[in-house]
């Protein structure tokens, strides 16, 4: 069993380790350790291809992150208030959302923003009252709408699991001391979830700053960082992409563990 | 405005009632918590709700806070029919079980919570010297700035009481306050309480299922069970005339004995046992029963002899050493088991019974009380 566990263990890790190492190679080449250095990070970050795609990443992601904390918690404070079989069936609805791969949600998304924007397209330049109407099309925003959408179910239930943790006396108590609901989610609810609501916003952000399937299909012509490395890696693995590659995983890494400290720390209290 | 128990039922109609409930019932589903409940709770007063868990006591006063609404009937608070008035809106406050103090905020924020929301606005001195006041009360001065989970149990429900008691509620509600502190915490407690009730002169409605925290603290307890009130007293009307054996049994250690009404009158009964002896007792119920009935006798009313022979002949089987009491159980061959508690002061008389020794059981008259079989 324990070796068992080892080998699962190498064969998950074995492929990020190599990339990590290979990033501080100061070779050319990636299958040679050439020596230590730095230099592809600084490559990396001076090449103007690299850091567009890492912007977009980055509004994306906080974009996303804030929308779907803010719905996401909307979500759960209501669903607390629900019982019965429209309960179960959102309760059902939310985690079918977490485990549907990406590549569904990636096509799913895609059909149906194009067929909405086929249908929506002509009717926009119908009303618009100059020549040039808009045009609805793949970009940043059904980006954000798709990222969102996803993890906003992350937020609910990480949201929910606070709430359903918390006691139920604490709201009783606030409204029996004179505070009108809102007052009570205001001053008690809310901090008291925040912690919960923060984790939610990093996990969030740290999925949308990762994700390569979905973007794959909705962004559009944007480029996210995930997508510029894997149409990079086209041309051959070079070290800068270990660099990015490197560097994603830490912010991803770090944010993890912030969220996760929160959590924990909040549990304690 | 402090009776201490002692105004009988008419002196007491002079008080202005505070709180009302009248024909209120709750069901949740299938199960009424809440059947028909009529009660009066005086100005100043301590009252308590006396039942087993699930018997509806703390859906009274969850009622009474505006957590539940009655199915049928009204709550009045202060005259005023409440049964719409939400929770926030009642000049009521509440005690949790659980204490329920905000995690986030310090011991001073916790208690001036509810103050800060009076509109119009208090100003930030009055809420601090309330506070202080509160705190004074409760002896923890100094502990403003406390946070939560630094405070001992005690100490929770301490800042609990004050957080209640600073804006001066009409009634103050007390859900189980004492269930979850230690025994001895909890003696300390029952008498800081019945010191601030008198101090504050605030009306004190508590839950309990401690029979013994209820006796001692409250002016009138309400004894309930299955939804219903079964009866309202003072702590010595129920200890001394309970008008069931429910209330006897479930106030105080009673012994009883069954047997058959043979003649009633004038608010005596007289029974006799299974083994043939006629006994004497008071008839407490508003009629006396019929046929089948119960006599409920407490420990400490049953006098054992070795040398008068009268009453009923048992053998003591077993034998617990309280310090000024001692505690015997006897048996009867046809009555069976029963608890006798005798003072030191008899048994310097008689001297204290083995184990296994045969000795009679005897009580005056006016002690037993004659109860409907169930």
């Amino acid at each position: 069993m324990r070796l068992y566990a080892i080998f699962v263990y190498l064969f998950l890790y074995t492929p990020i380790a190599i990339i990590a190492l290979f990033s501080f190679n100061a070779g050319r080449h990636a299958s040679q350790l050439q020596g230590f250095s730095l230099k592809w990070y600084g490559t990396a970050l001076s090449n103007p291809f690299v850091m567009d795609a890492l912007e977009t990443s980055i509004v994306v992601g906080l974009i996303a992150a804030t929308l779907a904390s803010l719905f996401g918690t909307m979500a759960a404070v209501a669903l607390q208030g629900v019982r019965g079989p429209v309960r179960a069936l959102f309760d059902m609805m939310i985690y079918v959302a977490v485990m549907i791969p990406g590549i569904v949600i990636g096509i799913a998304t895609l059909i149906a923003l194009v067929t909405a924007f086929d249908h929506l397209n002509p009717w926009l330049a119908a009303i618009w009252p100059t020549q040039s109407a808009p045009q609805l099309s793949m970009g940043k925003l059904s980006l954000i709408g798709a990222h969102t959408m996803f993890t906003m179910a992350l937020v609910i239930i990480i949201v929910r699991a606070r709430l359903s943790g918390m006691d139920r006396a604490l709201t009783e108590a606030s409204a029996d001391l004179y505070a009108t609901p809102m007052t009570t989610f205001l001053r008690v609810t809310l901090p008291l979830i925040a912690p919960a609501i923060l984790a939610g916003f990093l996990l969030s952000f740290t999925f949308s700053f990762d994700d390569f399937i979905i973007a794959f299909f909705v962004a559009g012509s944007e480029t996210t960082l995930p997508i510029y490395v894997f149409s990079s890696i086209r041309r051959g693995v070079t070290p800068e992409i270990n660099a990015i590659g490197t560097m994603v995983l830490a912010v991803s890494l770090v944010l993890l563990i912030i969220a996760q400290l929160i959590l924990r720390r909040s549990d304690n209290r | 405005m402090k009776d201490n128990g002692y105004l009988d039922d008419r002196s007491r109609a002079g008080l202005h009632p505070i709180a009302e409930l009248r024909g209120v019932s709750k069901r949740f589903g299938d199960v009424l918590a809440a059947d028909n409940l009529d009660l009066s709770i005086s100005s100043g007063e301590f009252l308590s709700f006396l039942g087993p868990s699930g018997c509806g006591k703390t859906t009274a006063l969850r009622m009474l806070a505006g957590f539940e609404t009655p199915t049928s009937g009204e709550v009045l608070i202060d005259d005023q029919v409440v049964n719409d008035l939400e929770a926030h809106r009642r000049p009521v406050n509440m005690v949790f079980q659980s204490y329920a103090l905000f995690p986030h905020l310090t011991v001073e924020q916790n208690i001036g919570y509810g103050l800060r929301q009076q509109r119009p606005r208090l100003g930030k001195d009055t809420i601090r010297e309330k506070v202080g006041q509160a705190l004074d009360v409760v002896r923890l001065s100094g502990f403003e700035k406390r946070r939560i989970w630094e405070m001992s149990g005690g100490q929770q429900q301490r800042v609990a009481l004050a957080r209640a008691i600073v804006n001066q509620p009409k009634l103050l509600l007390l859900d189980e306050p004492l269930a979850a502190l230690d025994r001895k915490l909890r003696k300390e407690m029952q008498i800081e309480l019945q010191d601030l009730q008198r101090q504050i002169g605030i009306t004190f409605v508590l839950v309990t299922h401690d029979q013994e925290e209820a006796l001692s603290l409250s002016d009138r307890v309400c004894v309930m069970g299955e939804g219903r009130i079964i009866q309202i007293g003072t702590p010595q009307e129920l200890y001394d005339s309970p008008r069931s054996r429910y209330v006897a049994d479930f106030v105080g250690t009673s012994n009883f004995f069954e047997g058959r009404v043979t003649a009633s009158g004038a608010g005596r009964a007289t029974v006799v046992l299974k083994n043939g002896m006629p006994v004497e007792g008071r008839v407490t119920a508003e009629a006396a029963p019929a046929g089948e009935a119960c006599v409920s006798v407490r420990p400490e009313q049953i006098r054992l002899s070795r040398s008068d022979r009268t009453g009923i002949e048992v053998v003591v089987h077993n034998r617990i050493f309280l310090g000024e009491h001692t505690e015997y159980l006897v048996r009867n061959g046809t009555l069976g088991d029963f608890l006798v508690l005798s003072p030191r002061q008899s048994e310097l008389n008689d001297g204290p019974f083995n184990t296994g020794e045969t000795a009679w059981a005897s009580w005056e008259a006016g002690s037993a009380v004659v109860l409907e079989k169930s």
